[in-house]
C-alpha cells in the first residue's frame, strides 16, 4: 500500500515539475542560464522569494540565489550601495532614497499588516484607540478589552521594518511604542513568537497569518486578501523589490517572473495579492 | 571542623557537580530525542539524491549538506589563513622575543583572546564597507567571514604553539645546538616534531571555536539558504547561523526537529574536537611527565 | 627555554624568523587596529563628551536620544547574575573534582561531562533554552519567558566549565607536600579544602572569576535569542532586555547612515574597554600568584 502511495506521489511530483517547467517555458525560461543573485531586506517577501528561487535553481542548477533578511531599510540600502542585486522593502522607497541611489522600483504585490494574537485568545477585534493604549503600556492586560485575565506581552520589529514603519503610521498614527515591548528581527520570528505566547499582541504581514496564529479585527476590519483588495482593512501597503538602475540580466528575469501567471499563483499562495508596477 | 558542617560542605560539592552533571545530560539528552525523528538521508540532502548533490549537479533544499559544508569550508579557510601567523607568533614569542616583548605581546595574545567575538565580526563588516567602496569585488562572503573568523582563533594558534614549544624539556634545544645544527635547523627538526603532538591539540582547538563561533560570521557573509558556494566571495550556508535562524523562524515541526538536528551534530563536531585535544593534551603531560619523548 | 640567543644562519632562515617576528607584532598591532577603529567611529561622540553622556542616556530615538544606558545596565544586571549563580555552582563542581570529596570511579566519570560542556557551542544553549527553558519560566512565572531569567541561567552554564577549569587548575598548583602534611595532622578532605585548598587558591579563583565574567558580557548569541532584546532599563528578573553585545548584532544589519548605526560603536568601545580592564586585572592576579607561588 505504501509502496503504491510512494509511486503515486511520485509520478504526481514528476507531472506537476514538468508542468511547471513548460509554463515557465513560455514565459520567462531559466534554463541554461548561470550566475548570481543576491536578494536580501525585507522578511514579508521572503517565502514568495523563497519558493521562486528554488523554482529557478531547480531548472538553472548552476545558477545561485542567496536570500538574506534585515528589514526593509537594509534592502534600500544595500541594493542602493551595490552590495546585493535586489533590495526588497515592505514600505515604498521615499523620493530621496529614490533619488540619491538611482533606484528602479518593482512593486509586485499588495499587502496588509495585521494584527495577531495567540489562537486561544478570546479577543476578536481591537478599535484604533484600545491599540494605541496597549502599544502606550497604559492597558496591559487582556481583561480590560474583553479577554482572559492575562498580561499582554508586546512584540515589535526593529527599526529597520518596513512592517513598523507601516503599522506604526497607520495603524499607531505615530504613537508611542513603549520600550519594554520584545524586539524581533523578522515577520516569521513575529510569527513563531506570538504562536508560542498565549498573552502575546504583535503584528504581521498578511501573507504570514497562518493557523498557528490569529488575526484581529482592527476598527472591526478583518484582515485578509479580500478586505486589502478591497480597500476596506486600511493598514496596506505594496510590496517592493527594487535594482540600481534599471533590473538587467538575472535580476531582470527574476523580476519580470513575478508578474507572469506562475508569479502570481506563487504570490497568491503565499498570501499576497499580486499587483502591477506601480 | 564539626561533623554537620563537614557534613554540609560536602553535600554541597556534590549537589553542584551532580546537579551541573545532569543538567548537561538532560539537555544532550533533550537534544538527542528531538533530532531523532529526522535522522536519516533526508535530513541532509532533503529530496535531492545525495550523488547528485555531493557532485554538485542539482541543489540541496532542506537538507543540512550545504550549511554543513560550509561550515567546513569556512573552517578550513580560517585556518588556513590563521596557522601561518599564529604559528610564526608562537615559535617568535617562545624562542626569540626579549622578556618585555614577550610580555607586551602576551597581554595582546590574551585580550584578543577574551575579545567579543562580535567586535571582530563588527570590525570586519566594516572594513569589508570600507574596502567595498575602492575595490567593487569585495562583499560580503567566505573569504572575508574566513578572515575575521582567523582573527578570532589567532590567539589561541599563538598560545598553543608556545605552551607547546615552552613545555618541552631544555635539554632538547641544548643538544640539538652542541651538535652542530642552527637554531632554526633545531627547531624544525627537533623541537616542532617533539611538540607535535601539543600542536595538534591547538589547532583542534582552534577548529573547535571556528566552528562554533555565529556572531562573527552573522554580517560577514553567512545567509539562510544558498547552497554550495562557488566562489571566495559567494555568500554561504553554515550549521550555527542556520540554528540561530530556525529558533526564530521554523514553519514547521520538521524544520524544527532539523534545528535540533543540526544542534546534535555541531555540538558532535565541537565537543568532539575539544575532546579530542583534551586527550592528546593528556597523554603529551604523561610523556613528558615519564620521559618518554620520542 | 626563555630568552634563548636565536640567531639565523643562512637567509632563508633570516626570511623565516622575521615572519615570525611579524607574526607577533601583527597580533599586537591587531589589538590596536580594534581599538583605533572603536576610538574613530566614536570619536565624534567622544570629542563633544557626548559618549559620557550616551552612557547614562535611555533610547528614545522619537525624542533624538540614542542613549545606550538600557544596554549597559541589560549587559551589567544578566551577567552579573549569570556569574553569581554559576560561581557557587563552580567552586562546588571543581572541590568535588580535586578536593577528594568523592570517590575516584564517581569523579573520573563526572570530570569528562564538564570538559565536554566547554565544547558546546553558544548557539546551541540558545536554541535548547528557547524550546526548553523558555516556555518553562513563561509558564511558571507568567510573562513571556524571553527575559533576564532566562538569558542568566543559559550564560551560567556557558561560563561554567571556564570557572570549573580555573579552580581545578588553581587547586591542583597547591603543593602535595602541604596536603601532605595536612593529612598527616589528621585534617579530613573538607578541612582540607576549607582552611588550605580555598586560600591558597584565591587568586586563580579570582582570575577564573573574571574571565567568565568576560565571556558571559561578551556572548553575543544568548542574550540575543533568550533576553526579549527590549529596550527598557531591566526592572525585574522575568522582564525582558537588551544587552550590548544583542545591541550590535541586531543595529548592525540596519541602515549604515542611520545615528542607530553609530550608536552601536559607542556599544563597542564600551565593551572594548570593560574587556580590556577585565583581562587586565586577570593577568595581574596570574602574575602575582606565579610569583607568589
Amino acid at each position: 500500500m505504501r509502496y503504491i502511495q510512494k509511486i503515486f506521489m511520485l509520478s504526481f511530483v514528476m507531472i506537476f515539475s514538468f508542468v511547471v517547467q513548460v509554463y515557465a517555458g513560455e514565459s520567462v525560461s531559466f534554463k541554461g542560464k548561470s550566475g548570481t543573485l543576491q536578494i536580501a531586506g525585507g522578511t514579508a517577501h521572503i517565502p514568495v522569494m523563497r519558493d521562486l528561487a528554488r523554482l529557478v535553481m531547480t531548472e538553472a542548477p548552476s545558477v545561485r540565489i542567496a536570500i538574506a533578511g534585515g528589514g526593509s531599510g537594509v534592502g534600500i540600502q544595500k541594493v542602493g550601495e551595490g552590495l546585493v542585486d535586489i533590495g526588497n522593502s515592505g514600505r515604498r522607497p521615499t523620493e530621496r532614497e529614490i533619488e540619491s541611489y538611482g533606484l528602479v522600483l518593482y512593486r509586485w504585490a499588495l499587502d496588509g499588516v495585521a494584527l495577531a494574537v495567540h489562537p486561544s485568545n478570546p479577543v476578536d477585534g481591537l478599535d484604533a484607540a484600545s491599540l494605541a493604549a496597549i502599544y502606550k503600556g497604559e492597558i496591559r492586560n487582556w481583561k480590560e478589552v474583553g479577554g482572559a485575565d492575562r498580561a499582554i506581552t508586546l512584540y515589535t520589529r526593529d527599526a529597520a521594518s518596513g512592517t513598523r514603519e507601516v503599522f506604526w503610521t497607520q495603524a499607531l498614527k505615530k504613537g508611542e511604542i513603549v520600550d519594554t515591548a520584545h524586539v524581533v528581527p523578522s515577520n516569521g520570528a513575529m510569527k513563531t513568537a506570538i504562536a508560542q505566547d498565549p498573552g502575546a499582541i504583535g503584528y504581521v504581514s498578511v501573507g504570514h497569518l497562518e493557523p498557528g496564529i490569529k488575526g484581529l479585527r482592527f476598527d472591526g476590519v478583518m484582515p485578509g486578501v479580500d478586505t486589502v483588495l478591497s480597500g476596506a482593512y486600511t493598514v496596506s501597503r505594496g510590496l517592493y523589490s527594487s535594482t540600481k538602475g534599471e533590473a538587467t540580466g538575472l535580476a531582470a528575469d527574476f523580476l519580470n517572473y513575478l508578474y507572469t501567471p506562475e508569479g502570481q499563483a506563487i504570490i497568491r499562495e503565499k498570501g499576497f495579492i499580486p499587483a502591477g508596477r506601480d | 571542623m564539626k561533623a554537620p558542617l563537614r557534613m554540609a560542605i560536602r553535600s554541597a560539592a556534590f549537589a553542584a557537580a551532580l546537579g551541573l552533571f545532569f543538567i548537561v545530560i538532560f539537555l544532550l539528552a533533550a537534544l538527542f530525542v528531538k533530532a531523532l525523528p529526522v535522522l536519516d538521508m533526508r535530513l541532509l540532502f532533503g529530496d535531492t539524491p545525495p550523488m547528485e548533490a555531493i557532485m554538485g549537479v542539482r541543489p540541496v533544499f532542506d537538507g543540512l549538506f550545504p550549511a554543513i559544508c560550509g561550515t567546513l569550508l569556512l573552517v578550513i579557510c580560517a585556518v588556513v589563513l590563521a596557522l601561518p601567523m599564529g604559528m610564526g607568533a608562537g615559535i617568535h614569542l617562545a624562542l626569540s622575543a626579549s622578556p618585555g616583548t614577550r610580555r607586551r605581546i602576551g597581554f595582546c595574545v590574551d585580550l584578543l583572546a577574551g575579545m567579543p567575538s562580535i567586535l571582530i565580526g563588527l570590525l570586519g563588516f566594516s572594513i569589508i564597507l570600507f574596502l567595498y567602496r575602492y575595490f567593487p569585488f569585495i562583499t560580503p562572503g567566505l573569504l572575508p567571514a574566513a578572515a575575521s573568523l582567523a582573527c578570532l582563533i589567532l590567539p589561541y594558534l599563538i598560545r598553543g604553539t608556545w605552551q607547546a614549544i615552552h613545555t618541552l624539556p631544555p635539554e632538547l634545544m641544548r643538544t640539538a645546538l652542541s651538535l652542530g645544527a642552527s637554531p632554526v635547523q633545531a627547531l624544525r627538526h627537533v623541537l616542532l616534531p617533539a611538540a607535535k603532538p601539543g600542536l595538534t591539540g591547538c589547532i583542534l582547538l582552534s577548529v573547535g571555536r571556528a566552528a562554533e563561533d555565529t556572531a562573527v560570521i552573522l554580517l560577514t557573509g553567512t545567509v539562510a539558504a544558498y547552497g554550495l558556494p562557488s566562489g571566495f566571495w559567494d555568500p554561504f550556508e553554515a550549521l550555527p547561523f542556520f540554528i540561530y535562524t530556525t529558533a526564530a523562524e521554523y514553519s514547521s515541526q520538521r524544520e524544527l526537529a532539523m534545528g535540533f538536528a543540526a544542534s546534535l551534530i555541531l555540538v558532535g563536531l565541537c565537543g568532539g574536537l575539544f575532546g579530542l585535544a583534551a586527550l592528546i593534551r593528556r597523554t603529551v603531560q604523561l610523556k613528558i611527565f615519564t620521559g618518554k619523548l620520542s | 627555554m626563555a630568552n634563548h640567543f636565536f640567531p639565523a644562519r643562512e637567509k632563508g632562515e633570516k626570511i623565516f624568523l622575521h615572519f615570525c617576528g611579524f607574526s607577533a607584532y601583527f597580533t599586537f598591532c591587531l589589538v590596536l587596529l580594534l581599538f583605533g577603529f572603536f576610538l574613530f567611529f566614536a570619536f565624534p561622540l567622544l570629542k563633544s563628551g557626548g559618549y559620557f553622556l550616551l552612557l547614562v542616556t535611555p533610547w528614545q530615538p522619537l525624542a533624538g536620544n540614542y542613549g545606550i544606558a538600557p544596554m549597559i545596565a541589560g549587559t551589567g544586571v544578566i551577567s552579573l547574575l549569570a556569574v553569581c549563580i554559576a560561581f557557587p555552582v563552580s567552586l562546588g563542581a571543581a572541590a568535588f573534582c580535586e578536593a577528594d570529596l568523592a570517590h575516584k570511579n564517581l569523579v573520573r566519570w563526572i570530570r569528562p561531562v564538564f570538559q565536554l560542556m566547554t565544547g558546546i557551542p553558544t548557539v546551541v544553549y540558545g536554541f535548547l533554552a528557547v524550546f526548553l527553558l523558555v516556555p518553562f519560566l513563561r509558564k511558571a512565572m507568567g510573562g513571556s519567558g524571553f527575559s533576564i531569567l532566562a538569558a542568566s541561567l543559559m550564560l551560567a552554564l556557558l561560563i561554567a566549565p571556564t570557572m570549573i577549569l580555573f579552580f581545578s587548575d588553581a587547586f591542583r598548583a597547591v603543593p602535595k607536600e602541604d596536603l601532605r602534611a595536612m593529612t598527616a595532622m589528621g585534617a579530613r578532605p573538607e578541612e582540607k579544602l576549607v582552611f588550605l585548598l580555598l586560600p591558597r587558591a584565591r587568586s586563580g579563583i579570582v582570575a577564573g572569576l573574571l574571565l567568565a565574567a568576560g565571556r558571559a558580557v561578551g556572548d553575543t548569541l544568548i542574550a540575543l535569542m533568550l533576553a526579549g532584546n527590549s529596550l527598557a532599563f531591566p526592572s525585574s528578573l522575568t522582564e525582558p532586555a537588551r544587552t550590548l553585545t544583542g545591541h550590535i548584532a541586531l543595529v548592525m544589519a540596519s541602515d549604515t547612515q542611520s545615528p542607530e548605526f553609530r550608536s552601536i560603536f559607542a556599544c563597542g568601545l564600551t565593551l572594548y574597554l570593560i574587556t580590556t580592564l577585565l583581562i587586565f586585572f586577570c593577568r595581574r592576579l596570574m602574575v602575582a600568584e606565579r610569583e607568589n607561588g
